[in-house]
């Protein structure tokens, strides 16, 4: 069974404001899938409605090949947005509690603990937790019983660059350890760290889907010097080469249309007679690609 | 089943919200009961002392302690059921693979166990009482209305059932519980007037209140208008004193009131975004 989680057609609204609209998706196994989008985008809701805290209007979704159901989410580490606990109760008793819904043993609760560096503070109230442990409390709940599936909404909210880092490390390892793993985030340095593939959202439609490698190979940046700057330009537009040209400085900065590749635009430039100084290849981070798909 | 009551047991048991105001419906029992056992008014054919002997003691014990239901079982389970809201954890559970349904079955768990343990309190003090004032003891005269212990029992459950019901709704401690004490104390008794004598005892509260009413020997208001026959004092026309139905029928619309709690709050929980 290949197929983790398939989304069709889900949507949801909250009175007048639509949360997300015929959103469709679908996650593989080993695939460590990530959510992009500006705040209100429906990521959130996306990953509540997943889990179960929120209705769907329309739509369906299947965890496992099967509709969802407790027992599905049995099978998966959820950390929605903050982690929820009992403030008067220790570390121990509120993974007990959780143990004790999954059916896991106590002896895991030492173990996530262990990971999460928190083992210390095992009888310690969660109230008297930094935001950082908490976070990584709720990290570890998530890794209660080993789950194939962790589902985690804005893993390091709040935390300091060390908080961060320590979260980003966590994840990074149980990506390794072969789970599947869902995110979503605003962070989009971590989720292309982190990710295989990703989905951008806005206003609850996906605007962009696959994988981070082909999704930024989509947009080579291309840095040319020639000492024909504005016939090269020309021609380029002419030919239909180009999706986007300017100047910058000595350097004509452009990226390439669709189907055209850095060959394509080397040999163009040798047949027509364009001496090229330099051509250099960069890629778009997913920052600067987010940016231009949000506008 | 097992699991759910050790999920609610690591919940409960550690709040000290719980502990504190379990403690205090306890020592305040028995704090009034050790204060009526002490106070002694003899009148020709009454005594107050008649009143704690069996098979009185029942009756008197589980009016007492019905104001107890009402005001400290209440709060616990709103305080209980309102901090799943108030501290988001009934998300936390829900993601985890705790269903809606079980979610409220273990709520109806500690109801019944909280039932169970005031039950047990208003018995044994009973008991103990009983034995201490009682010249001519026999079993008959211990079981007389002793059955008034599990209308004791079930009433609790009815009134946790409402406050159940009422936390789920405002979801907030605050608002639930003044919107509890209101419902008591405001809105029903004045919802009553606007309906026909023959209507107002079918009301939740006045139904649930009814099932442990006022000791005959205290019925004071009812008998001296039955005595003076003065239609001046027909405290009952003007809705100050309602006629109880007959136990029976008390019980049976009791239950229907307690399902329908139950089902109001279980519609909600399973319709509501968390």
């Amino acid at each position: 069974m290949n197929e983790i989680i398939k989304i069709s057609n889900l949507s949801k609204r909250y009175k007048n404001i639509i949360a997300i609209q015929n959103l469709s998706l679908s996650i593989k196994k080993g695939q460590i899938y990530g959510i992009l989008g500006p705040n209100g985008s429906g990521k959130t809701t996306t990953l509540s409605i997943l889990t179960g805290i929120i209705h769907e209007d329309s739509g369906s979704f299947q965890w496992f090949g099967n509709a969802p159901s407790p027992n599905s989410l049995k099978r998966i580490g959820t950390l929605i947005e903050s982690p929820n606990f009992y403030p008067y109760l220790s570390l121990y008793q509120n993974l007990k509690i959780i143990a004790t819904i999954k059916s896991y043993p106590d002896s895991d609760i030492s173990r996530v603990l262990g990971i999460t560096n928190l083992l210390t503070r095992k009888h310690s109230n969660f109230m008297t937790l930094s935001l950082g442990m908490k976070q990584r409390l709720g990290i570890a709940a998530t890794l209660l019983g080993d789950p194939e599936v962790l589902v985690l909404d804005e893993p390091t909210n709040g935390l300091d660059p060390e908080g961060i880092a320590e979260i980003r490390e966590i994840i990074i390892k149980q990506a390794k350890d072969g789970k599947t793993i869902l995110i979503a985030s605003h962070i989009l340095d971590e989720v292309e760290k982190v990710c295989t593939h990703v989905a951008i959202l806005k206003e609850g439609k996906v605007i962009s889907e696959g994988s981070v490698h082909a999704l930024l190979s989509e947009d080579e940046i291309i840095h040319i010097v020639t000492k024909k700057q504005d016939e090269f330009m020309e021609a380029l537009v002419r030919e239909g080469l180009v999706k986007t040209i300017e100047k910058v400085e000595d350097e004509i900065v452009l990226s390439l249309a669709k189907g055209s590749s850095s060959g394509d635009l080397n040999e163009f430039a040798f047949k027509n007679g364009f001496v090229l100084e330099k051509i250099e290849v960069s890629k778009q981070s997913l920052e600067s690609q987010f940016l231009e798909l949000i506008k | 089943m097992r699991k759910l009551l050790q999920i609610e047991s690591i919940k409960t048991l550690n709040n000290p919200g719980f502990r504190i105001i379990l403690a205090l419906h306890f020592l305040l029992f028995l704090l009034v009961v050790y204060v009526f056992t002490r106070i002694d008014i003899t009148a020709p054919g009454f005594s107050t002392k008649n009143m704690f002997m069996f098979p009185h003691v029942w009756e008197i014990y589980a009016w007492i302690a019905s104001w107890f239901n009402l005001l400290f079982l209440g709060l616990i389970i709103i305080l209980l059921t309102g901090n799943e809201f108030n501290y988001k954890t009934v998300r936390m559970q829900i993601i985890n693979g705790l269903s809606r349904n079980e979610f409220l079955s273990g709520k109806l768990l500690i109801i019944f166990f909280i039932a169970i343990w005031a039950a047990l309190i208003v018995f044994l003090s009973g008991i103990i009482t009983g034995l201490i004032f009682t010249k001519d003891i026999s079993m008959q005269l211990i079981l007389d209305k002793s059955y008034m212990i599990l209308i004791y029992f079930f009433q609790a459950i009815a009134y946790m059932s409402f406050a159940l019901m009422i936390a789920v709704i405002f979801k907030s401690n605050a608002l639930a519980i003044i919107m509890y004490l209101l419902y008591f104390i405001m809105i029903e008794p004045i919802a009553r007037l606007f309906f026909p004598k023959e209507v107002r005892p079918y009301f939740p509260v006045k139904v649930i209140s009814d099932l442990t009413p006022v000791p005959e020997f205290l019925s004071i208001t009812s008998n001296s208008t039955e005595v003076s026959g003065n239609n001046v004092l027909d405290f009952e026309s003007i809705g100050l004193f309602q006629k109880a139905l007959p136990l029976h029928l008390s019980l049976i619309m009791g239950v229907f009131y307690t399902i329908l709690f139950i089902a109001i709050s279980y519609w909600i929980i399973k319709k509501r975004d968390f």
